[in-house]
């Protein structure tokens, strides 16, 4: 069975928040809440990278971890989702969550947070598959129509990968592998070729 | 030896909790100018942006909200590990002990009853104001004690008997319940404090009092004023220590509109827990020697009045002053129109 996994390359993003457009839009998600979020260091000074996060989909998450009703689950793909029937409202899993990913629709006085809301790979939760009730709560439920997380597949430039883990470990390695360095990094061979192949290609109108 | 290792990394990991609050400017700073160095002679090399994510550095984002800048925080785990671990561990344990304590002790000891029959004439212990202002603490004390327990141990003892679906509604009731009835909880302290602050001022028979265990030991009255030693440090440990302790630590908790950081709030909620787990331990021995403990204890609190023996055996010096009428009693009036009021004989 895959184990669903997010990688941001962090040498291809480009902060156009695509990813968080794609992911409000398919999962209509409250006001307020945003499951995925761009960050960038080193904002408008050399050496400027851009990384897009959300939930991660632990293996050992603190989310349900500390969850004082235990109402995080997990799928046989890896993906780690919730009961917002069962959820109280507590915020222990804000406070514990390394990425930021869990949410409230309010932070009202006396702990009036709402019922918890994070990013589900696009899988939904423990209602049935693309019911009107899982949408209502969750959002879309790509993965059961066989699809990826929207964020991934709305990606311009490919920086944000999800999917099975071990897939797109490879198309990582690869990327490193055959990224080049310099003039290389920005897609120079992508455009004109190898710098063995750089010629006018042949029997081509122009 | 391994559980001094074990004490001294959990002193380290609350240490940690503290990190951010003064290391992370720094970092930044050293992992801005890496990465446009480490760009000139590797490029596509991004460890140093790595790094800085790794360090909890806020950066840019267009996302709105708190610390959406950030992209990993690692107190949460540290908080993770003193909560899960230790906290819950000890916390529990120490309750157990507590009540298993007392109960080993209601067993050999039984209850302190009184030296000297009951005369069967009642005085005034504490008024009616008195009684609503204890009353108030007391059962907003223990509606506070039973939820936060519930958070804590819930999850561990009773989800597996009662189920996901009937706690988790058990559990969303009790964490309303708990962050409105604290600051009610507060209110209700200071109310009790200013009406009860003079008689819990320490006195010099106060030290001969814990000298002698209040008598429990080698059963002896040891003579106190309206309240013993032990009352008095419940009084100025208990409700006004620990009460302002948790009291303060709660409302960080309790008002999230004010967009304090995680950190400070798992910093709250560590002190909460542990000062709430003390907290409820040393009530368990007031509840238990205000009830079963003490014979004519509760019904002084319940109905206001307690046998002239009781009082001369619990609180003699304050008896011996009301007697003589060097001070009023508890609800001011004088002892003709205490007795036209008719003091409810209701001593069980």
């Amino acid at each position: 069975m895959a184990r669903m996994k997010f990688l941001c390359d962090a040498e291809r993003c480009i902060e156009c928040n695509g990813c968080v457009t794609a992911c409000k839009q398919e999962n209509e998600v409250p006001w307020g809440v945003n499951r995925r979020r761009v960050v960038t260091l080193n904002d408008g000074v050399p050496g400027e990278k851009s990384i897009s996060v959300a939930c991660m989909h632990c293996s050992d998450a603190p989310c349900m971890a500390v969850c004082p009703v235990d109402c995080f689950y997990r799928t046989e793909e890896g993906v780690v989702l919730h009961d917002k029937d069962m959820c109280i409202g507590c915020g222990y899993c804000f406070y514990a969550c390394p990425f930021g990913a869990p949410q409230f629709p309010q932070a009202g006085a006396f702990g009036m947070r709402g019922k918890m809301d994070k990013c589900t790979f696009c899988a939904g939760g423990p209602e049935a598959d693309n019911s009107k009730e899982e949408f209502a709560k969750y959002g879309s439920n790509r993965l059961a129509q066989g699809k990826l997380p929207a964020c991934a597949e709305m990606c311009s430039t490919k920086a944000l990968l999800g999917g099975d883990g071990d897939v797109i470990a490879d198309i990582f390695r690869d990327r490193a592998l055959t990224r080049g360095k310099g003039a290389e990094v920005w897609g120079w061979s992508t455009a004109y070729g190898k710098p063995d192949k750089q010629q006018a290609p042949k029997g081509a109108k122009s | 030896m391994r559980a001094i290792n074990s004490g001294m990394r959990h002193f380290f990991l609350a240490l940690l909790l503290l990190l951010p609050l003064f290391g992370g400017a720094a970092w930044a700073q050293q992992a801005q100018e890496t990465q446009a160095q480490r760009q000139q002679v590797q490029p596509g090399n991004n460890a140093p942006t790595w790094r800085a994510a790794r360090s909890g550095v806020a950066g840019y984002t267009s996302v709105q909200g708190r610390e959406t800048g950030v992209l990993i925080q690692s107190e949460g785990e540290t908080w993770r590990q003193l909560r899960n671990g230790p906290i819950t561990r000890y916390g529990g344990w120490l309750v157990v002990l507590v009540l298993i304590a007392m109960g080993a002790f209601y067993m050999v000891r039984g209850p302190l009853g009184l030296h000297s029959p009951p005369t069967g004439k009642m005085i005034e212990r504490f008024s009616a104001f008195e009684r609503i202002a204890h009353w108030s603490m007391a059962i907003s004390f223990c509606i506070l004690a039973i939820t936060g327990l519930t958070m804590l141990f819930g999850k561990h003892l009773l989800l597996p008997i009662i189920g996901h679906t009937l706690f988790s509604w058990l559990a969303e009731l009790g964490k309303n319940l708990h962050n409105f009835v604290g600051p009610i909880f507060l209110f209700s302290i200071v109310v009790f404090v200013i009406k009860f602050i003079r008689d819990n001022l320490p006195r010099a028979y106060d030290i001969t009092w814990l000298a002698k265990g209040g008598g429990v030991i080698g059963d002896e009255v040891v003579p106190c004023g309206r309240f013993n030693a032990g009352e008095k440090l419940w009084f100025w440990g208990g409700v006004i220590g620990l009460g302002t302790i948790s009291g303060a630590s709660g409302l960080v908790m309790d008002f999230p509109n004010f967009d304090q950081s995680r950190s400070v709030m798992m910093i709250a909620n560590i002190v909460h827990v542990v000062s709430g787990v003390w907290f409820i331990a040393w009530s368990l021995t007031h509840i238990y020697l205000g009830t079963i403990g003490t014979t004519g204890a509760y019904e002084a609190m319940r109905n206001g009045y307690v046998d002239e023996t009781w009082a001369r055996e619990h609180a003699q010096y304050w008896y011996e002053d009301v007697k003589a009428g060097r001070r009023a009693p508890p609800s001011g009036e004088s002892d003709a129109a205490v007795a036209a009021s008719a003091p409810p004989q209701t001593q069980h």
